[in-house]
């Protein structure tokens, strides 16, 4: 009876502090929100341009333009640019900027120094760091409910993936430099979540430091993924990406796609690719119930 | 002694090439590869050695041979032991030629793109570095090679920065430092056609260049037509040349080290080094090329930097040595 | 055998008129030595004479055919040419530089026919290279390289022979000894053309003489004609004197 009485009458002398500081929260949230910000960093970009509409948005970087690495490419045509320079941010004048671990270093440095409102995004590795980052950004610029709700329909989605996944089919990443996605980066996590065997991961290919095209032949994987988008724009590269062997072996009927502009950053978007791949994958799993002809068992 | 030098160079490279197909990142022993070839159903063994190993080993012996005879045409020439495509910027006005080619899209639209501005790239550049030492000496020949070589190789760069493809200032280094690492047969169908048919045009320098060993003056009146020799040289290094940077990237040293290794071997003569030191070329850069797939520390080694990093040692040597003969 | 012919040949370089109107023969089985000034135009002559410069006018002969008209490989089999201090730029044998003498009659590929071989020794004997024929021509001093580099030009047996300064750098004995087969090729026959400073030379074992001075002929002929005490004065711009006695001529040069 008197510890109730106690505890009530504590709770009772707190209630107007908490609710005149919620009160004072609200108020300042409304009075604080940012209204012209600023992102120097791609995957900022993205994420911010998935959160706000344009009329909050000063600029993103000049890369979000580009249809091959982002997937806002649309709408970040319809807010300004920048180069990720001290210039631009006195230029436009932001009320807040939102760096990346890798925007220019001397520009952190600047803005840091003269205390100019920034917050620093790190890189996203994995869906956790997804949902962490959206959850940072959605708060700098005042929206965390649209942030709960993207991390909400990327978690619906994951989820059903979880219960219906494609048939375990054997996978590689294969792209200019050779094996990609290996085990830590967003793009293996797209291939784990959609169901599939990244044979980098298992060995013989985790034996090797640098796996080649020998150990493509030698680890013969059912299916291929590539996402590398230029095709328009020729390099050097183009001669490993499209290695005779592949065009022979893979290009009809085992070739998946998987737009690097959904693992490039990390956004929410990325279940979006898991569960296409996924789909790729139901629809090869046919064609491929063979084993490639040199394959070793 | 000459005759036996040609055959002993040839089973030398029997050997490594052998060696070649052996080694990788899986290695193989000659019976699996006697076993997988003759199986006539498609097996790892077999498309191991036939889509992989084979075109690289091919590329590697036709891009040392062509160099290595290049160097030896060039020193002929020039009547200079440093002199070689590498020096002399051919290679970097060939990697400028491919890389424009490659980059801006003409490739795409024709194949053989690459090759001919690569060759069109080389002549430009051993025409310019020729012209800048007519008359000087050693020093000279070597100022006009570097020049013409850094000029071109900035302008690689900068061409790789202007690119449309993003990637492509990354893959500046595999263009600056050579590689034959995931080639296919595709590129010998690009490549070995200019390389044979530049060899082709080299090879008939052979007897102009024992006339020059007298000097210019005399070279003509012994009727040899020291302007058309010239032209062959130039011709044939600039299509053997630009034909092998098309497809690997520039590598060095091997038109320098080869002939000079040769050369007293064949009594000094200059038309006795072409075949033995295109041999020659061939066993370095077949070697080179194992040892890039067998040595494991730290990230893989480009082709081109391992040349170097034999070759840059032996250069300054030469050039010493050079150096104190004439002193 | 033939006589070299040179009709009013004119060779421009620039505004300088490096030969002036030429017109000279140089008679087959004899030896001529061109003599003059520093400048005169000699070497320029023998470049000519060779014909490995083409004048701007004038003709050249080979007893009668046009230089111009002979395609160069036959040209090189009839005629060998030494330049000035000739070198070997690479360290080959006296045997393998005498070879290359043979070049304009080898094929395109291959090594030396055996059939050559007894030319090539016929050559170094001449000269006095036996003993020298492995040893690398960098490696000779003056006198031993100015052999090797006659024997390289009649290994061939051209019937026109032409030297640019045979004896520059070579002690009187050595010069003595160039000079003497320098006679015996035109004692058998030969066109024998010489570029010389060493007058003494030339007037002992010369035939003709042609004198050169400013691009221009001053005087052309036997010897005894032209190696006159007025003609030098002339020609060099000194005073001469031609002392005679028992051991032949010589010349002194007076201030």
């Amino acid at each position: 009876m008197k510890r109730s009485g106690l505890l009530v009458g504590l709770l009772a002398a707190a209630l107007p502090v908490w609710v005149s500081s919620a009160a004072r929260d609200q108020h300042s949230e409304a009075a604080d929100k940012p209204m012209r910000i600023m992102s120097m960093n791609m995957c900022t970009d993205q994420l911010l341009l998935s959160l706000l509409p344009p009329e909050r948005i000063a600029s993103v970087t000049w890369l979000s333009r580009d249809r091959g690495s982002s997937l806002m490419a649309d709408a970040a045509m319809k807010v300004g640019v920048n180069y990720g320079l001290a210039e631009d941010v006195i230029r436009q004048k932001p009320d807040l900027v939102i760096a990346g671990s890798f925007t220019t270093p001397a520009t952190r440095g600047m803005l840091k120094r003269i205390g100019y409102p920034m917050i620093e995004v790190g890189y996203a590795n994995n869906f956790d760091d997804i949902r962490a980052q959206t959850r940072q950004i959605a708060k700098a610029v005042g929206e965390p409910e649209r942030g709960e709700a993207l991390i909400a329909d990327m978690d619906r989605k994951l989820a059903i993936l979880a219960q219906d996944r494609a048939p375990a089919l054997r996978v590689a990443s294969w792209d200019r430099s050779g094996f990609s996605a290996s085990a830590g980066t967003l793009q293996d996590e797209i291939l784990r979540v959609a169901g599939a065997r990244n044979v980098v991961n298992e060995p013989p290919a985790s034996i090797y430091g640098k796996p080649d095209a020998e150990i493509l032949l030698l680890t013969a994987p059912d299916l291929l993924v590539q996402g590398s988008p230029y095709a328009a724009e020729p390099s050097l590269g183009d001669m490993v990406e499209q290695h005779r062997v592949i065009r022979q072996y893979w290009k009809k009927g085992r070739m998946l796609t998987v737009p690097q502009a959904y693992y490039v950053c990390g956004t929410p978007q990325i279940a979006d690719a898991a569960l296409s791949l996924r789909d790729q994958m139901r629809r090869s799993a046919v064609a491929v119930r063979a084993p490639l002809p040199f394959a070793e068992r | 002694m000459t005759r036996w030098l040609i055959p002993a160079l040839l089973l030398v490279l029997a050997l490594v090439s052998t060696a070649s197909l052996l080694a990788g990142t899986i290695w193989l022993g000659p019976d699996e590869i006697v076993a997988g070839l003759s199986d006539p159903a498609p097996n790892l063994t077999a498309m191991l050695v036939s889509e992989i190993r084979l075109p690289r080993l091919i590329l590697a012996i036709l891009i040392g041979a062509i160099l290595g005879l290049s160097g030896a045409v060039l020193q002929g020439l020039l009547r200079n032991p440093l002199a070689e495509p590498g020096l002399l910027g051919v290679s970097g006005g060939a990697a400028l030629g491919a890389v424009i080619a490659i980059y801006f899209g003409f490739s795409a639209t024709f194949i053989l793109a690459s090759p001919i501005f690569a060759l069109i790239g080389g002549f430009i550049t051993a025409g310019a570095a020729l012209m800048l030492s007519r008359g000087g000496g050693t020093l000279s020949l070597i100022l006009a090679g570097s020049a013409v070589s850094s000029i071109a190789f900035s302008l690689v760069v900068l061409a790789l920065n202007l690119a449309p493809n993003p990637y492509a200032a990354y893959e500046i280094m595999t263009w600056l430092m050579g590689s034959l690492a995931d080639r296919s047969w595709d590129h010998v169908q690009l490549g070995a056609p200019f390389i044979l048919i530049g060899g082709f045009l080299l090879l008939f320098t052979g007897r102009s260049l024992d006339g020059l060993a007298l000097g210019e003056a005399q070279a003509e009146s012994l009727g040899i037509n020291v302007g058309r020799t010239r032209m062959l040289a130039l011709f044939g290094t600039a299509l053997g040349v630009g034909g092998a940077t098309a497809v690997s990237g520039a590598i060095g040293f091997v038109g320098l080290v080869a002939p000079h290794v040769i050369r007293p071997l064949v009594g000094h003569r200059p038309g006795g080094t072409l075949v033995p030191a295109a041999i020659a070329g061939a066993v370095l850069v077949v070697t080179a090329d194992i040892a890039t797939r067998i040595i494991r520390i730290g990230p893989p080694i480009n082709l081109g930097v391992f040349i170097s990093v034999v070759g840059t040692p032996f250069f300054l040597w030469l050039v010493l040595h050079v150096r104190k003969q004439t002193a | 055998m033939s006589a070299l012919t040179l009709e009013t040949v004119t060779l421009r370089r620039g505004p300088r008129r490096v030969l002036d109107d030429v017109s000279v023969t140089f008679a087959a089985g004899r030896l001529t030595a061109v003599i003059g000034p520093n400048g005169a135009g000699k070497s320029t002559m023998l470049t000519v004479a060779a014909g490995l410069l083409s004048p701007d006018s004038g003709t050249v002969r080979l007893g009668e055919d046009l230089l111009t008209a002979l395609p160069k490989q036959q040209l090189a089999v009839r005629r060998a040419y030494l330049p000035q201090r000739a070198q070997v730029e690479w360290p080959i044998s006296v045997e393998r530089v005498v070879a290359l003498g043979l070049l304009p009659q080898l094929p395109a590929f291959g090594g030396l026919p055996d059939a050559f071989r007894p030319a090539i020794d016929v050559a170094l004997d001449a000269c006095d290279l036996q003993e020298l024929r492995d040893r690398k021509a960098t490696t000779l001093s003056g006198g031993e390289l100015a052999r090797a580099m006659l024997a390289r030009a009649i290994v061939g047996d051209p019937e026109l022979l032409i030297v640019d300064e045979p004896t520059a750098d070579l002690d009187p004995r050595h010069g003595i000894d160039a000079a003497r087969r320098l006679r015996a090729r035109a004692d058998a026959g030969r066109t024998v053309i010489v570029a010389i400073h060493d007058l003494d030379l030339a007037l002992r074992f010369a035939d003709d003489i042609v004198a050169i001075r400013d691009g221009k002929l001053l005087a052309a002929g036997s010897v005894a004609d032209v190696m006159t005490e007025p003609m030098l004065a002339e020609l060099f711009d000194v005073r001469a004197r031609i002392i005679r006695d028992a051991d032949g001529a010589a010349i002194r040069f007076l201030e």
